[in-house]
């Protein structure tokens, strides 16, 4: 039925033929390599190879120019105990100008001697004895897959043995790998088996494998195949060790937690030392910065004193007392129109009352000290030191004042302290007699003119403070010495009483 | 509940559990390990290399026959196993004997030694062929005449064909062993 339609047979057969070309130029390809390889590998002549079970190549090259026809070579091998047989021989053109005679048998016998013989024309040019299951030159492995195991740094290769039956258990292979960009490689090898684990790579790398094979040399031996085409795969990616991470955070957790424990046992100290706390001095003074807001002088005035106060400066006991004022000498010149001043004008009144106290001056009576002292009824003369003009009226002063209080103040204020006895403040000029007794004596002013002479303060409860600091040591005994708080208002159209009699001195 | 469970209901638990296990292949036997017969295999190379290098006292007296150790394996493939173990064990028995005759020949001590192994490792092998079920060998009257033997007057000869016999059918043999088949269940 076929030769009925010839045209079909020749369409069928092209197209076998058509298939049939790329395995026989792949199989033209890998019989160049491996002649190539053999050139290299074997010295002696003829090199000789089997592929197979049943395949034998043998072949040699000569220069061009000095080979001769095929004709000419003549290819005998024998076995052992056998009869000698001739193969048929080809010959091909080869690189560098050079040409290869080769003989192919499809049929041969393994484990037994074999006896080669290559004549050119009657003369032997190469002779050689080999067993052919001791040259086998194999095909690289096929189907070289590389996948990843799952874990780190690992890479699976598998391949696909050369098809040779009762050879399998006897192959051994070499895995060649390395990274992608790095030219110096590392080999594996793997023995009977088709597949092998790649170790101790590098993590997130790619990597170039290719395996070869080649027969162990126990019963059967050959040469190092082709190295497969190679294969590229990249590692898994580097990753943190589970374990390691979680001990770590544990870890790091403890370590946290102590250090805030101890802190926190420790917070008190540590503030303090951040943020130390300035000191204040609201311990040491009850209510000072709580009902006063810190205004000293009004904390004095309610306090007894406070701690700092020592009974010699100070005497808790002092209750203020008053001074009633029996009238007033004018002794300085009043400005002219100054409502704030009160004048002071020597009266006939006032005269008298000077010339007594002179008398009183003259006649010390010192039995009557202690009982001066003692006395509530203390009366005291408070003048004005104006020394420019009225100079004749301080002498008399002076001389009619050694155991009254001479008070003296700056020049102005003197004028106004006669209405205004003693008050700190100087602006005292309204007429409100209000004063505490911290008398001011400056120094300019105060000249002593001989002895006698004290400057005191009035207290009526008889003890006695010291304000004066040109005081005399051996005037104290004398003069009576008093510390006053006086507080009195006394309007201003009124003039007031300066002195009043003592009625002790009036007896004596 | 595990106390409650009679013994008798456990074993047939476990029996049907044996029974119905997937099937893996089972391993193979040892005596199927072809380890075994490439250490004979070294060692017989090993004599034959020691021979080569001999100078004196290393000579057969007399020649052998040997069996014949090529192998076709188109047509090694179409005897049967029966003929292949035929093949193997005759052999094998020719081999004794020529070596045998070898050791009384060779003055050498080292190769002596050499030779001694061998006929050790024959003799070896023979066991390992009757635990795997092949058919015992008769030897035959006189080894004149057998088919697929030959004869060495060289010592050099007699032990390479002892390295190739070995390499050759005996291993085959083995590989093709029906006992050393891996059943795949």
């Amino acid at each position: 039925m076929i030769c009925h339609h010839p045209s079909r047979l020749l369409a069928l057969y092209v197209i076998f033929c058509a298939m049939q070309t790329p395995s026989i130029v792949q199989g033209a390809r890998d019989f160049e390599k491996k002649v190539s390889m053999m050139l290299k590998e074997e010295p002696e002549n003829p090199k000789c190879f089997a592929e197979g079970r049943k395949d034998f190549t043998c072949f040699w090259e000569e220069d061009e120019e000095r080979a001769g026809s095929v004709d000419q070579y003549s290819f005998t091998y024998t076995y052992q105990n056998e009869n000698s047989s001739r193969c048929p021989l080809r010959t091909v053109p080869a690189a560098g100008g050079k040409r290869l005679f080769i003989c192919h048998l499809n049929r041969t016998q393994m484990f037994v001697q074999m006896d080669i013989q290559v004549h050119r024309e009657g003369v032997l040019i190469h002779n050689r004895s080999l067993l052919i299951e001791l040259v086998f030159l194999l095909n690289p492995p096929a189907n070289v897959t590389v996948s990843s195991t799952g874990q780190q740094g690992q890479l699976n290769v598998s391949w696909v043995p050369p098809p040779l039956k009762y050879m399998d258990d006897s192959m051994m292979y070499e895995v060649s790998y390395s990274a992608a960009d790095n030219h110096v490689g590392q080999v594996e090898v793997a023995r009977a088996s088709s597949e092998l684990i790649l170790r101790g790579l590098q993590p997130g790398t790619k990597y170039k494998v290719r395996v070869r094979v080649k027969l162990d040399g126990i019963s059967y031996n050959g040469y190092w195949s082709a190295w497969s085409e190679p294969e590229f795969m990249e590692t898994l990616p580097a990753e943190l060790d589970l374990l390691i991470m979680s001990l770590t955070l544990i870890i790091s957790f403890v370590l946290i937690g102590l250090s805030l424990a101890m802190l926190l046992s420790h917070r008190r100290f540590l503030v303090n030392k951040i943020w130390p706390t300035i000191p204040t001095p609201d311990s040491k003074f009850q209510g000072l910065f709580t009902v006063y807001g810190g205004d000293f002088k009004e904390w004095l005035g309610h306090t007894n004193g406070g701690l700092w106060l020592t009974p010699a400066f100070y005497d808790s006991e002092e209750f203020p007392s008053r001074l009633e004022v029996l009238s007033e000498l004018s002794l300085c010149p009043t400005p002219g129109g100054s409502v704030l001043t009160d004048r002071w004008r020597a009266t006939p009144h006032d005269h008298w009352l000077m010339d007594r106290l002179r008398a009183l001056h003259q006649n010390p009576v010192p039995s009557s000290q202690s009982s001066l002292l003692e006395s509530q009824d203390a009366y005291v003369t408070l003048n004005a030191n104006n020394r420019s003009e009225d100079e004749h009226l301080d002498d008399i002063l002076e001389e009619a004042l050694p155991l009254e209080v001479l008070f003296a103040s700056r020049k102005k204020a003197l004028c106004e302290s006669h209405s205004d006895l003693g008050s700190v403040q100087q602006s005292s000029g309204s007429g409100r007699l209000s004063s505490q007794s911290s008398f001011e004596y400056p120094n300019h002013i105060w000249m002593p003119k001989g002895p006698g002479y004290t400057y005191m303060a009035v207290a009526d409860s008889g003890v006695s403070m010291d304000y004066s600091p040109m005081s005399r040591v051996d005037d104290i005994g004398k003069v009576a010495i008093y510390a006053n708080e006086y507080k009195n208002d006394i309007p201003a159209h009124r003039r007031p009483f300066l002195l009043r009699q003592h009625p002790v001195h009036d007896d004596s | 509940f595990f106390v409650s469970v009679t013994p008798g209901l456990l074993a047939l638990l476990l029996i049907v559990l044996e029974w119905t296990r997937p099937g893996l292949p089972s391993p193979l036997r040892p005596i199927c390990d072809l380890r075994v017969l490439n250490h004979f295999i070294k060692e017989a190379r090993d004599a034959e290399v020691a021979m080569k290098s001999c100078r004196e006292g290393c000579s057969l007296s007399e020649s052998v026959t040997v069996p014949q150790t090529r192998v076709e394996f188109d047509v090694w493939e179409k005897k049967t196993a029966l003929e292949q173990a035929q093949e193997v064990q005759s052999g094998l028995w020719l081999l004794q004997q020529a070596l045998n005759l070898l050791r009384t020949s060779v003055t050498n001590t080292a190769l002596q030694s050499h030779i001694d192994n061998s006929i050790r490792n024959l003799l070896s092998i023979n066991g390992v062929l009757r635990s795997l079920n092949i058919q015992e060998y008769t030897p035959p009257a006189s080894a004149a005449g057998l088919e697929g033997t030959w004869r060495v007057s060289s010592a050099t000869d007699l032990l390479q064909v002892h390295v190739n016999f070995l390499r050759g059918k005996v291993r085959l043999l083995l590989l093709d062993a029906q006992a050393c088949q891996q059943d795949v269940s």
